[in-house]
C-alpha cells in the first residue's frame, strides 16, 4: 500500500500554487516586518501596521482557499474537511487551556501526511477557524493563525515518502519543528502590539537596524514564549510516536473507503446472470 | 417508473458480484418493500436508483436502469436529486445545517429554486410532516422520530417522485418509528410517490406494500406480499405462524391473522406453553448477581431513578423494558459503575461497582452498550481479541474461541467496522465475555440487528444463562423478550412498574404483547416455537 | 419583501455585515487614539450597544473579549515595569533591582527606576489594543461569524459548506469522545495518559469517518455539487484579476517596506491590489446557480447602522489627521487628560444604533417567549 496517494485528493493547480506563493511571502512579510521594514519607510512610523497585515491576510487567505477549492470540491472532500476540522476545532479547544499546547497540530501532520497538501493547507486554515467560532469570536489573530496552520498542514504534505517507524520519526520530526516554528512566528506578531511606542529594551524600536531589532527580539522570545513552545513542540512529536501508527491506519483506510475520485465503471451487456 | 435491466453489480474489492442478473419493475405510485438478510445486496440495490453505485462508492454496473426516463449512466445522483430522494438510517449523519428550517431549505438551495417557491415548500412540508412547532429548534435537541421526519423533509422539500429509504426506522423506539411510518404512508397516499424500503421490521410495514422484493444471494424476485412472505428467508412472527399453520392466504398482520386463527386456537384450546421452570436459589445480597434496593440515581440534577428494587441471580435474564428517557440505561450504567448511586444501593457480587477499578470491575460485570464499536478499537478482528485477552488478563485466544462460538463466519483480517451490526455485537461480546463476569449487560442489542442474527444472539444468551451467567438486556423489542427473558422489569418515571415472571406481563399486556399473542389472544402463547411444540411439528425455518 | 423591513420598529436580526460594519468604524476610531478618556468612551458606547441589541440566549464573547483587553493592558503595564528602565521620565514611582544580562543581548536591563510617564504610556498602549479587542468582541456578540457564512461569495461555497458541516458536527464529536471514555472503563481501562488518548482517537476518528462518508452520499443525492458553468471568458477574466491582485498587493508591501519616497509604491499600490484580489473572487462568483433561503434583507436600518460606525471612525480619523489636540496624549509631562469635545460627539454618534435599530425578535418577546429548547430529549 503507497503510503502517499498518487493523486492527491485536493490537487494544487498553478493558479493556486502562484496564490499560495505569493499569500506565504505577503504572510512572512506581516510576520517579520519588525525587521524588515527600513528606517524612514511607511510602515515604521504607522501604528496601523498590524490591522493593515490582518486585513491583508485575511483577504489573501480567501483567496488561496477559493484557488485550492477551483475545481468545485465534491462532496466527499466537503465532508471529510468538514469532519476532520471539526475534530482539529475541538482539540484546539481542548488544549487552549493548558498553556498553548496545541493537540490540534498533530491531527494536522498526520492529516495533512495522508491527505496530501491541498487539504492540509484548508484543513489547517478551517480548523484554526472551527476552533475561533467554538469557543466564542473570532479575533484580529484568527487570519494569521489561519495561515499559519496551513502552513503546518501543507508542509506535512510535502514531506518525501516513507513507511512504517520511518514515517512516523519523520512526523515526529516534523511536529517538533513545527510547534517550535509556530510560537516563533506568532510571537512575532504580537511583539510590535506590546512594546510598540515606548522604547523598552525588549521592545522594537521601528527604524533601528536589523540586529538591534533581532537580538531585542530574541530576549523577549526567550523570556516569554520559549516556555509555551518546547512543550508544544514536544507534545506533538511525543503524539505522533505515540498515537500515530494507528491514527493514520484509521485515515488510510478512511481515504481508501471513500474512493476519491472514483467514478465507477459501466459495462454494457449482460449483468452476469445465468 | 424505475427499471432495472438484467443489472449486475460488482465491487473491486469483493470476489462475488454483489448483484447478478436483476430484472425489476417499479410502476408509479406503487409502495415496495425490499426485504433480505444482512449482506444479500438490498442497500445496493436500493443505492443503485439513484445512481449513487457506482458514481459515488466506485464499482462496476452492467445492465441498464433507468429512472424516470434518466438512465443512470448519463445522470449522476445530483442530477436526479429533483427526481429521487434518499434518506438512510441515521438522520443526525445527513444534516448539512443547524435549524430545522434551514434543513428543509437545504436541498432546494442546492438546485437552485427561487426564493418564495422555497417559502412556500418549507410551509408545506413542516405541515406535511408534523414539524410546525420545532421549526426553529436545533436539530440536536429532537427526539430521534423528529429527526428521521426532518430528514424525510429535507428530501421531500425538492417534490421528488421517488422516494428510497434504507432502513429508517431500524435506530429508532417503537414508539418513533411507528411516527415516521405513520408519516409514509400518509405520503404515499397523499402524494401518490413512489416509494422504495428496506426494512428489517418487517411486521410494522409488509401490510402496506404493494409488492415485495426479495434480495438473496445477490438475486432479486418480485411478487404480491402474500406470495414473497411464503418463501422468503426472513419474515415476522405473524408471517411464521402463518406458514406454520398453513394459512392461504399467508396472513400479513395481526388483524388478517387473528381472523384466521379460529382454528387453531380451538386445537390449542386448554393448554398451555411448555416452559423450563428455573430453580430461584435463595437470594440475599451477596450470592445475588445483582442487587440494587432503594436505588436513586441522577443525572445532572434530575433523579432518573426513584427507589430501583431488583434482584438478579445466577442463570436467570431478565428483560428491562421501558419507553424511552424510562431510566432503563441508567439502570444498567449504574450496575456497572459508571453513576454513582445517590441514595440507596447498587451491589454486584456484593461489591459497589462504583467503587470498583476498572480492572477489577471486569471480572465482575461487562456491558455491550448500545453502539458496540465504541468497545473496539483494533484493527484487524484477531488484533482486536488479542487485545482483549491482554486488558482482560485473559489466556491468549479466549476471546477468539468465544467469538467463534457466537459467530462462525467472521474472518480474522476483517476490520471490525465492516462487520455488519450483528457480527460487531458479537464481537464486542466476546470481548466483554472474555474476562468472565458473572454479570453481564447488554443495552439495546437488537437495533439494527436481522432475524437470523437475532436468533443467533438469543441462543448465544441462553447458553450463557445455562452456565450460570446473569443476563439483564435492556430493550424495546417484545419478540426478543418472548424468546429470551424468564423475567421481565417494566421500568417507568424511574420506578419498577412490574416484575414478574415473562408470560405473565407479556401476555396481560396489551402494550407489550408479541404478535403471536395478540393473535393467539387470550391463550397465552407468545412465541411461533411455543406454538409449533405445541402441535408437535417442527418450527419453521426461521431466518 | 414588504416596505415594513425598512422601519426599525419591525424586530428582526439585522444583517450581519452592518454591525460587522459598524465594530469595525469604531475600531478605527479606537485606534488613532491614545486617550485613555476618549478610549474608555468607545468601550461605553460599545457595551451599551451589546446590552441593548444582543440576541437572548446565545452566547456573549464579549465579556471573554473585554477581559482579553485587561490583560493586554496588564501584560503592557508589567513589561514596561520589568524591562523599562531607561525611559526618560521626571517622576519616579519606584526603583526596581537591577540585574545585568550577559553581554550577548545588547541594551537590554532588567529592573531600574520606574518612571511615571513609563508606566502612563505603557497603559495608554495598552487600553488602545483593548478598545479595539471590545469593538471585534461586540461585533462577535450583536451578529455571530456563523452567521456571516450564509453570505459567502460563491468561489468559497464549497469551503463554507465545509465549515458549517464542521461547527454542526464539532458537539456530536465531543459527545462520542465522551462516550468512548466511559466505555474504556469497560475494557478495564480507567486511566489518563496519553496512550489513553491514542486508544480514543481511533474509535471516533473511525465513527467520524464513516459519518461524513454518509453524510457525501446524503449531499451528493440532495443536488449539491451541480456544477457552476464556468466559461473560458469569465476564467481568464479570474485569472487575470487574481494575478494582478497578487502582484500589486506584494509590490504595494515592498514599497511599504522600503524607505525610498517613491510617491507610486506603497500603500496607493497596495490597495489596488486589494481591489483586483476582491474583485477577483466575486468574479468567480456571477453564474451561480444556488439560491438562498430567506436571506437577511440589506434595508434602511442596515444603513443607519454603518452609517453611524463610519462616521465616527471618521471624525476621529479625522481630528487624528488635524492634530486635534487630546487625541495623541502627551506623557512626558505627565498630565491629566482632558476629553477632546469634537472626536467624543464623533463616538457618541455610534451610540444610535442602540435606540434606532431593530430588536432581535427573541428579545422583543420577551424573556418567558424567549426560551428554546424547551423539553428537550435525553
Amino acid at each position: 500500500m503507497p503510503n502517499a496517494p498518487h493523486r492527491p485528493v485536493l490537487a494544487v493547480r498553478w493558479r493556486a500554487a502562484a496564490t499560495l506563493a505569493a499569500t506565504s511571502l505577503v504572510g512572512l512579510v506581516a510576520f517579520l516586518w519588525p525587521f524588515l521594514a527600513q528606517p524612514g519607510s511607511g510602515l515604521s512610523h504607522n501604528t496601523d501596521a498590524p490591522w493593515l497585515f490582518v486585513l491583508l491576510i485575511a483577504l489573501l487567505a480567501a483567496l488561496v482557499v477559493a484557488e485550492l477549492s477551483d475545481g468545485g470540491l465534491d462532496a466527499k472532500t466537503v465532508a471529510v474537511l468538514g469532519v476532520l476540522a471539526a475534530a482539529g476545532g475541538a482539540l484546539r479547544v481542548l488544549g487552549a487551556g493548558t498553556a498553548g499546547l496545541e493537540p490540534m497540530f498533530f491531527l494536522l501532520v498526520v492529516a495533512g501526511r495522508v491527505l496530501g497538501r491541498g487539504v492540509g493547507f484548508v484543513l489547517g486554515a478551517l480548523a484554526v477557524l472551527v476552533g475561533a467560532f467554538l469557543t466564542g469570536g473570532v479575533g484580529p489573530w484568527a487570519p494569521f493563525q489561519m495561515i499559519a496552520a496551513g502552513w503546518v498542514g501543507f508542509g506535512a504534505g510535502c514531506l518525501p515518502r516513507a513507511s512504517g517507524r520511518t514515517e512516523r520519526v519523520m512526523l515526529a520530526g516534523y511536529g517538533l519543528v513545527v510547534g517550535l516554528l509556530f510560537g516563533l512566528l506568532m510571537n512575532l506578531w504580537f511583539w510590535p502590539f506590546l512594546a510598540s511606542g515606548a522604547p523598552a529594551s525588549m521592545g522594537f524600536v521601528p527604524g533601528d537596524p536589523v540586529a538591534a531589532n533581532l537580538s531585542r527580539y530574541e530576549t523577549f522570545y526567550l523570556a516569554t514564549s520559549l516556555g509555551w513552545d518546547l512543550p508544544r513542540g514536544v507534545l506533538t512529536a511525543v503524539l505522533v510516536m505515540v498515537a500515530g501508527r494507528p491514527v493514520l491506519a484509521s485515515l488510510r483506510r478512511g481515504t481508501r473507503r471513500a474512493a476519491f475520485g472514483a467514478s465507477g465503471t459501466f459495462v454494457a451487456g449482460h449483468g452476469t446472470g445465468g | 417508473m424505475i427499471r432495472f435491466e438484467d443489472v449486475g453489480v460488482r465491487f473491486d474489492d469483493r470476489r462475488e458480484p454483489v448483484l447478478r442478473g436483476v430484472d425489476l419493475r417499479v410502476d408509479e405510485g406503487e409502495m415496495v418493500l425490499v426485504v433480505g438478510s444482512t449482506g444479500s445486496g438490498k442497500s445496493t440495490l436500493l443505492r443503485c436508483v439513484n445512481g449513487l453505485v457506482p458514481h459515488f462508492s466506485g464499482g462496476t454496473l452492467s445492465g441498464r436502469i433507468t429512472v424516470d426516463g434518466h438512465d443512470t449512466r448519463t445522470h449522476r445522483p445530483r442530477d436526479l436529486a429533483d427526481i429521487v430522494g434518499v434518506v438512510g438510517q441515521d438522520p443526525a449523519a445527513a444534516f448539512v445545517t443547524d435549524t430545522v428550517e434551514e434543513e428543509l431549505a437545504y436541498g432546494m438551495e442546492s438546485l437552485g429554486v427561487t426564493g418564495d417557491v422555497m417559502r412556500r415548500r418549507v410551509e408545506e412540508t413542516l405541515d406535511l410532516l408534523g414539524l410546525a412547532d420545532v421549526r426553529q429548534r436545533t436539530l440536536r435537541t429532537l427526539s430521534g422520530g423528529q429527526q428521521q421526519r426532518v430528514a424525510i423533509g429535507g428530501v421531500l422539500a425538492a417534490h421528488p417522485r421517488i422516494l428510497v429509504l434504507d432502513e429508517p426506522t431500524s435506530a429508532l423506539d417503537p414508539v418513533a418509528a411507528e411516527e415516521v411510518l405513520a408519516a409514509l404512508t400518509r405520503l404515499v397516499h397523499d402524494l401518490g410517490l413512489t416509494v422504495l424500503l428496506a426494512e428489517h421490521r418487517l411486521e410494522r410495514v409488509v401490510q402496506y406494500a404493494d409488492r415485495v422484493v426479495v434480495v438473496e444471494n445477490g438475486r432479486v424476485r418480485a411478487d404480491l406480499p402474500a406470495v414473497a412472505m411464503a418463501t422468503s428467508p426472513v419474515s415476522p412472527p405473524v408471517v411464521d405462524l402463518g406458514r406454520l399453520a398453513g394459512w392461504s392466504p399467508l396472513p400479513l398482520s395481526v388483524r388478517d391473522a387473528r381472523r384466521a386463527a379460529g382454528p387453531i386456537r380451538l386445537q390449542l384450546a386448554g393448554r398451555s406453553p411448555v416452559r423450563v421452570i428455573k430453580p430461584v436459589t435463595t437470594s440475599g445480597l451477596d450470592t445475588a448477581l445483582l442487587s440494587a434496593r432503594a436505588l436513586v440515581v441522577n443525572r445532572g440534577r434530575r433523579a432518573v431513578l426513584r427507589g430501583i428494587d431488583l434482584e438478579l441471580n445466577p442463570g436467570e435474564i431478565v428483560a428491562l423494558m421501558g419507553r424511552n428517557g424510562s431510566g432503563k440505561s441508567t439502570l444498567l450504567a449504574a450496575a456497572c459503575g459508571q453513576l454513582p448511586a445517590r441514595l440507596g444501593s447498587v451491589r454486584t457480587g456484593g461489591l459497589d461497582p462504583a467503587s470498583l477499578k476498572p480492572k477489577q470491575l471486569v471480572r465482575h460485570v461487562g456491558l455491550v452498550p448500545q453502539d458496540p464499536g465504541l468497545l473496539l478499537y483494533g484493527e484487524t478482528v484477531a488484533g482486536e481479541c488479542r487485545a482483549a485477552d491482554a486488558d482482560m488478563r485473559a489466556a491468549p485466544g479466549t476471546t477468539r474461541a468465544i467469538l467463534a462460538h457466537l459467530a462462525p463466519d467472521v474472518e480474522d483480517d476483517t476490520h471490525p467496522r465492516d462487520l455488519s451490526e450483528g457480527q460487531r455485537l458479537a464481537l464486542a461480546l466476546a470481548v466483554v465475555l472474555a474476562g468472565k463476569p458473572p454479570l453481564v449487560l447488554l443495552d439495546e442489542p437488537t437495533r439494527g440487528l436481522d432475524y437470523g442474527a437475532k436468533s443467533r444472539l438469543v441462543t448465544s444468551l441462553r447458553l450463557l444463562a445455562a452456565e450460570r451467567h446473569g443476563v439483564l438486556v435492556a430493550t424495546h423489542d417484545v419478540e426478543l423478550v418472548a424468546e429470551l427473558a424468564d423475567r421481565v422489569v417494566v421500568i417507568a418515571d424511574g420506578e419498577v412498574v412490574t416484575d414478574g415472571p415473562t408470560d405473565a406481563v407479556l401476555a396481560g399486556s396489551p402494550a407489550f404483547a408479541p404478535q403471536v399473542a395478540k393473535v393467539m389472544h387470550p391463550q397465552p402463547w407468545l412465541t411461533v416455537a411455543d406454538v409449533a411444540a405445541a402441535l408437535v411439528l417442527p418450527p419453521p425455518l426461521a431466518g | 419583501m414588504t416596505l415594513a423591513i425598512h422601519d426599525y420598529r419591525l424586530p428582526r436580526l439585522l444583517h450581519p455585515a452592518a454591525w460587522w460594519a459598524w465594530a469595525i468604524g469604531l475600531a478605527i476610531a479606537a485606534n488613532r487614539t491614545t486617550n485613555p478618556l476618549l478610549l474608555a468612551l468607545i468601550v461605553v458606547v460599545a457595551a451599551y450597544v451589546v446590552a441593548a441589541r444582543r440576541e437572548l440566549g446565545a452566547a456573549s464573547p464579549f465579556g471573554a473579549f473585554l477581559r482579553l483587553g485587561l490583560l493586554a493592558i496588564t501584560l503592557r503595564v508589567v513589561f514596561q515595569v520589568l524591562l523599562g528602565g531607561g525611559t526618560p521620565g521626571r517622576t519616579v514611582l519606584f526603583t526596581m533591582p537591577e540585574i545585568p544580562l550577559p553581554s550577548g543581548s545588547s541594551g537590554v536591563r532588567l529592573g531600574g527606576p520606574v518612571t511615571l510617564e513609563g508606566v502612563l504610556a505603557a497603559t495608554y498602549e495598552g487600553a488602545r489594543l483593548a478598545a479595539v479587542l471590545a469593538c471585534i468582541g461586540a461585533a462577535n456578540t450583536l451578529a455571530s461569524p456563523r452567521r456571516l457564512l450564509r453570505y459567502v461569495p460563491a468561489t468559497l461555497y464549497e469551503v463554507g459548506t465545509a465549515l458549517v458541516v464542521a461547527l454542526t458536527y464539532a458537539p456530536q464529536l465531543v459527545d462520542d469522545a465522551r462516550r468512548v471514555r466511559v466505555a474504556r472503563r469497560l475494557r478495564g481501562h480507567g486511566g489518563r495518559g496519553i496512550r489513553e488518548l491514542a486508544r480514543l482517537a481511533v474509535p471516533v476518528l473511525d465513527s467520524a469517518l464513516e459519518r461524513s462518508l454518509n453524510l457525501a452520499a446524503s449531499m451528493e443525492s440532495r443536488g449539491y455539487g451541480r456544477s457552476v458553468h464556468r466559461d473560458a471568458r469569465s476564467r481568464r477574466q479570474a485569472t487575470a484579476l487574481t494575478l494582478a491582485g497578487l502582484s500589486g498587493v506584494i509590490a504595494g508591501v515592498y514599497g511599504l517596506l522600503d524607505g525610498s519616497p517613491a510617491p507610486l509604491l506603497g500603500l496607493p499600490l497596495l490597495i489596488v491590489g486589494a481591489v483586483a484580489a476582491t474583485a477577483s473572487l466575486a468574479v468567480g462568483a456571477r453564474r451561480d446557480p444556488r439560491s438562498r433561503y430567506r436571506p437577511d434583507p440589506w434595508a434602511t436600518p442596515e444603513w443607519l447602522v454603518l452609517g453611524c460606525g463610519a462616521a465616527a471612525g471618521v471624525l476621529v480619523m479625522i481630528a487624528a489627521q488635524r492634530g486635534v489636540p487630546g487625541i495623541v496624549v502627551q506623557t512626558s509631562p505627565a498630565t491629566w487628560p482632558i476629553l477632546p469635545w469634537a472626536p467624543a460627539l464623533g463616538v457618541l454618534l455610534a451610540l444610535v444604533p442602540a435606540w434606532l435599530s431593530p430588536l432581535p425578535p427573541l428579545r422583543a418577546a420577551g424573556p418567558v417567549g424567549g426560551l428554546q429548547d424547551v423539553g428537550a430529549t435525553s
